[in-house]
């Protein structure tokens, strides 16, 4: 198995060398905005564009500026003689206070893995148990019912169903208030903007209860459907026959032999998506409810055309997808006896 | 989306560098009414004075889409970041709120003493001025010279300051020096000389006092804001520099850094000034600057606030204005409300909720003039004569948003009313804001085309504009106006940005059409609404200003002549007159002369400084 990992993990390195190539290529070497220009400002001249280009370096060969690039972002340490601040030197914002695009990204980290951490706990609280009671209760009133509305939740579009909750349940902008009957009010969630306000672990817990369940909605809902189809294959197998008719419970076999076997691919689900939203994904919802996470800062960078910040959330992103592949592939292994570490 | 209202929408040029005779009448500051010539609804207009019995402290909450582009005073340049600079910082001359045509005296004693030849210029600073801590030293004159000279270093990246200070002796060396060099240290600039603590000198290379002048409104920018060489110089040796994350300020307010605590009050001796009130893109916290003595230094600012939480990255601007106008939140920064939030603050608002500032400058659709089918003047009336110009103000919001244009020289600029005023000129073409279809189709027969309609290859136009709302609702209507007199449009849709600096600012890629186009410039002179947009100086092969290619002698001529007259009352006649040859030749479309619809909740007594069309912050408090 430590063979595989580090074989793996070799492989993963040698992905993330290769992101890097390409978002470079990407960003300096196709035609993109011009950084020099946009550190000079709007009305700057020619000659402020040409000596900011010069001592930025952006008018060395591209294969230098790459190695420096690729020097800083991987670079272990921090080297003043050559320029680098190692390890994950992306270089510096263009905008944002001239700021280290390191900085900025693990500045925001933290509310983007809050905002994922508790999506994903409520998508698979949700998930888990409808896609199990769907698949063994088929085509009863409970199995439609759970279904339709999950393709409801997956028909509405995250921002929409952002906007729409903030106008139902905010306390601030919300709508539904002293709601009749017996006048109770519903818009009792911290609303927009909320998560800046927040100073504990408590309170910005409660601003995330709205985005929590919109960023959960749709994802639940496909994990639902998913494991569903997944457990209703399974149970038909022959294996699940050999298990009933040695007399194994149906709770037993359910769980022992079908839920095991048919969550596998939910588990390679489950990791691209986790690795996705912590890349900036969680964009719409982080915007909604303006959540200064990753997918915000993404929006920012792209509105200023930020490229070295830009650049820097890709490769980052790029990082939690191939760490969360690797996950994925060693716990696969784990829970399927048919995959081997080879 | 990163809203933001920027000081220019156009790059213009070494024009401005050029800008000979710069007016700088005007009537005195204070009074809490409007410029006599407005066309905002009473109901909406500015309030620029604080109310007699405004009360002091409490925090206020301000809710931005967007982020300021620089903390760095020297770098400094969006609308939004000077609401945080007029604030925190005092430049040689500031703007107060009832100040548009001419700045006050802030950091300066006075307004600069101008030799008879107008070749030096010298500011005396007043005395008291501190810096925040960690500083903590009181400013003097050559505070000023290294905050000028530190611009022309790369790692600063100040945009503008070259297009006002050339004319300086050894500008031009030191900027040299300093592209050669990107983390030396500012090169010295010889004209800024400092006799004594308290004396700024300027030498300039031309004689003129209109040059003078001009410098003299550009030390109103936050470049002239001071920084202390000895803190600084450190920050600006690396490349880009960081004094914006550890800037020392002189206003009424500060970023709160490691030195103080949300009261502005000193808890920590063994500071560095790292800025802790700021995060990019998140907040920024203003707190009290414990060095400010308002009153015993010449401040004009009452600063009655204890503190500014601005909150960043409400993008969803229709939410953010409910929660203001609802009172969940106090001012709106950087943003207008949104069309239908507008319509609902105006009609279901209380007194005062809503404010109309107007900006400065114009939006205008250009016609490139040199190509056909718009080489042909009647054609270009034809166009104008058919646009309906009050359908393309209803794109950004109808008549909440700005008056309909009927020419260049923009409400409170020198020169309005003798260019005809809001009417405008004497045009039957510009006459009809709902546009004239008849009087369009007589203009197209005169240009040949008997139907009354383009017709043929060269009716095939290329326009290129934004590819988002609003300008690209502008650009669809004006699109089908086109059509309607028989033109078939390419339109290409593209980022605000590219649309500038790929197509219409580049002459060999420059479309027909611009339809997105517009002039904001930074002081209230006809000259930076007029010579860059039509005066054929400003044709450049990149960084064009000049869309549609105008060139016209008797035009040039009149810009020449109009940008040498130093008297006021002579130079707004002189550009009076340049907008009537301008308008004649029926180059673009003007549309409107826009406002900047702001908003703030019922608890809040707003000011408004007119010169940014935004809430002074050190004018406002809480009811």
């Amino acid at each position: 198995m430590l063979r595989y990992i580090i074989r793996r993990t070799l492989w993963s390195v040698a992905m993330l060398v290769l992101c890097s190539a390409v978002v470079f290529a990407i960003f300096y070497i196709l035609p993109t905005a011009d950084p020099a220009k946009l550190r000079a400002g709007r009305a700057a001249d020619p000659e402020k564009i040409e000596t900011i280009r010069k001592s930025l370096g952006l008018d060395d060969p591209k294969y230098q500026q790459f190695l420096r690039y690729i020097g800083g972002v991987f670079t272990p340490y921090k080297n003043e003689a050559k320029g680098v601040d190692g390890p994950l030197d992306f270089g510096t914002s263009i905008f944002q206070n001239n700021k280290p695009v390191r900085e900025i990204i693990l500045d925001r980290l933290p509310a983007t893995v809050f905002l994922v951490t508790g999506a994903v706990v409520i998508w698979l609280a949700i998930a888990i148990p409808v896609g199990i009671i769907s698949a063994v209760k088929r085509r009863s009133l409970l199995d439609r019912t759970t279904m339709i509305t999950s393709l409801a939740f997956i028909s509405a579009p995250v921002f929409w169903l952002g906007l729409v909750a903030l106008y139902l349940f905010a306390n601030d902008v919300g709508k539904l208030n002293d709601v009749p009957p017996f006048g109770i009010d519903l818009a009792i969630f911290p609303g927009i903007g909320s998560y800046n306000d927040a100073e504990t672990f408590g309170s910005r817990a409660e601003s995330l209860i709205l985005p929590w369940l919109v960023l959960a909605a749709a994802t639940a809902a496909i994990y639902a459907r998913y494991l569903r189809s997944q457990l209703i294959d399974v149970m038909s197998e022959d294996y699940i026959r050999t298990a009933r008719a040695k007399g194994l419970s149906e709770q037993r076999v359910i769980w022992r032999h079908g839920v095991r076997s048919a969550i596998t691919p939910i588990i390679t689900l489950l990791g691209l998506d986790i690795g996705v939203l912590l890349a900036g994904n969680a964009i719409l919802t982080e915007s909604v409810f303006n959540i200064p996470g990753i997918g915000k800062e993404t929006v920012t960078a792209i509105g200023d055309s930020d490229l070295p910040l830009i650049q820097g959330i890709v490769l980052f992103g790029a990082f939690f997808i191939v760490i969360f592949n690797l996950i994925v592939d060693i716990l696969y292994a784990y829970l399927d006896p048919r995959v081997r570490y080879q | 989306m990163r809203l933001k209202w920027v000081r220019l929408l156009v790059p213009v040029g070494a024009l401005l560098a050029l800008a000979l005779g710069l007016s700088s009448c005007g009537d005195d500051n204070g009074g809490g009414e409007s410029p006599a010539t407005t066309s905002v609804p009473k109901e909406f207009a500015p309030v620029t004075a604080a109310p007699d019995d405004a009360k002091t402290g409490g925090e206020l909450k301000v809710l931005s889409a967007g982020d300021i582009d620089y903390m760095d005073p020297g770098g400094a340049y969006y609308t939004f970041t000077y609401q945080v600079t007029e604030a925190a910082h005092r430049t040689l001359l500031g703007w107060a709120p009832a100040d548009v045509e001419k700045p006050t005296p802030d950091l300066a004693e006075a307004e600069p003493e101008i030799s008879d030849d107008g070749r030096t210029m010298e500011f005396t600073i007043r005395d008291g001025v501190r810096f925040s801590p960690p500083v903590d030293r009181e400013v003097t004159a050559a505070d000023v010279k290294y905050a000028i000279e530190r611009a022309n270093l790369s790692g600063v990246a100040n945009p503008y300051g070259q297009l006002y200070f050339s004319d300086i002796v050894g500008y031009d060396a030191a900027r040299k020096a300093a592209a050669d060099n990107p983390t030396g240290g500012a090169p010295v600039i010889s004209g800024i000389t400092t006799p004594d603590d308290k004396t700024l000198r300027i030498e300039l290379n031309k004689p003129k006092v209109a040059i003078a002048q001009v410098i003299a409104q550009a030390l109103s920018l936050p470049i002239s804001a001071p920084v202390p060489e000895e803190y600084a110089k450190e920050f600006d040796a690396k490349n880009p520099s960081t004094y914006g994350q550890y800037v020392a300020f002189t206003g009424p307010y500060m970023v709160q850094n490691d030195c103080v605590d949300e009261s502005g009050k000193v808890v920590n001796e063994d500071c560095s000034g790292e800025l802790t009130g700021y995060t990019p893109g998140k907040e920024i916290k203003l707190v009290r600057n414990p060095n400010w003595d308002g009153e015993a230094t010449g401040d004009f600012r009452p600063a009655y606030l204890d503190s500014i939480d601005i909150q960043e990255g409400f993008t969803d601007t229709a939410s953010a204005s409910r929660k203001i106008l609802n009172g969940e939140d106090q001012v709106a920064g950087d943003f207008p409300p949104p069309k239908a939030v507008l319509q609902e603050a105006a009609q279901e608002g209380e007194p005062g909720q809503l404010q109309l500032p107007e900006l400065p400058g114009y939006r205008h659709i250009s016609m490139r003039t040199d190509k056909p089918p718009f080489d042909d003047i009647n054609v270009r009336k034809a166009v104008i004569a058919n646009s309906d110009r009050e359908a393309l103000r209803d794109t950004r919001g109808g008549p909440l948003i700005g008056s309909v244009a009927t020419h260049y020289i923009s409400p409170g600029f020198p020169g309005f009313e003798e260019a005809g005023g809001y009417e405008g000129p004497n045009l039957d073409f510009i006459a009809d804001p709902n546009g004239d279809p008849e009087l369009a189709a007589e203009y197209m027969k005169k240009a040949g085309f008997k139907s009354g309609k383009c017709e043929g290859s060269e009716c095939e136009v290329s326009m290129v504009g934004d590819n988002i709302p609003p300008g690209k609702d502008t650009a669809e209507v004006f699109k089908s106006q086109l059509e309607d007199l028989g033109f078939k449009v390419d339109f290409r849709p593209v980022d605000h940005a590219i649309m500038y600096t790929k197509f219409c600012s580049v002459p060999a890629q420059e479309p027909d059409i611009c339809p997105n186009v517009g002039v904001a410039p930074d002081f209230r002179d006809s000259q930076v609404l007029l010579a860059p947009s039509f005066s054929a100086e400003s044709i450049n092969p990149q960084n064009n200003t000049n869309w549609p290619m105008l060139d016209v002698p008797e035009v040039n001529k009149a810009i020449e002549k109009a940008r040498l007259i130093g008297d006021p009352e002579e130079r707004a006649k002189a550009w009076a007159e340049v907008d009537r040859l301008v308008s004649a030749q029926a180059p673009a479309v003007p549309w409107v002369w826009e406002y900047f619809p702001i908003i703030q909740s019922t608890d809040v007594a707003g000011v408004v400084n007119l010169y940014n069309a935004s809430w002074d912050l050190a004018f406002t408090s809480l009811k």
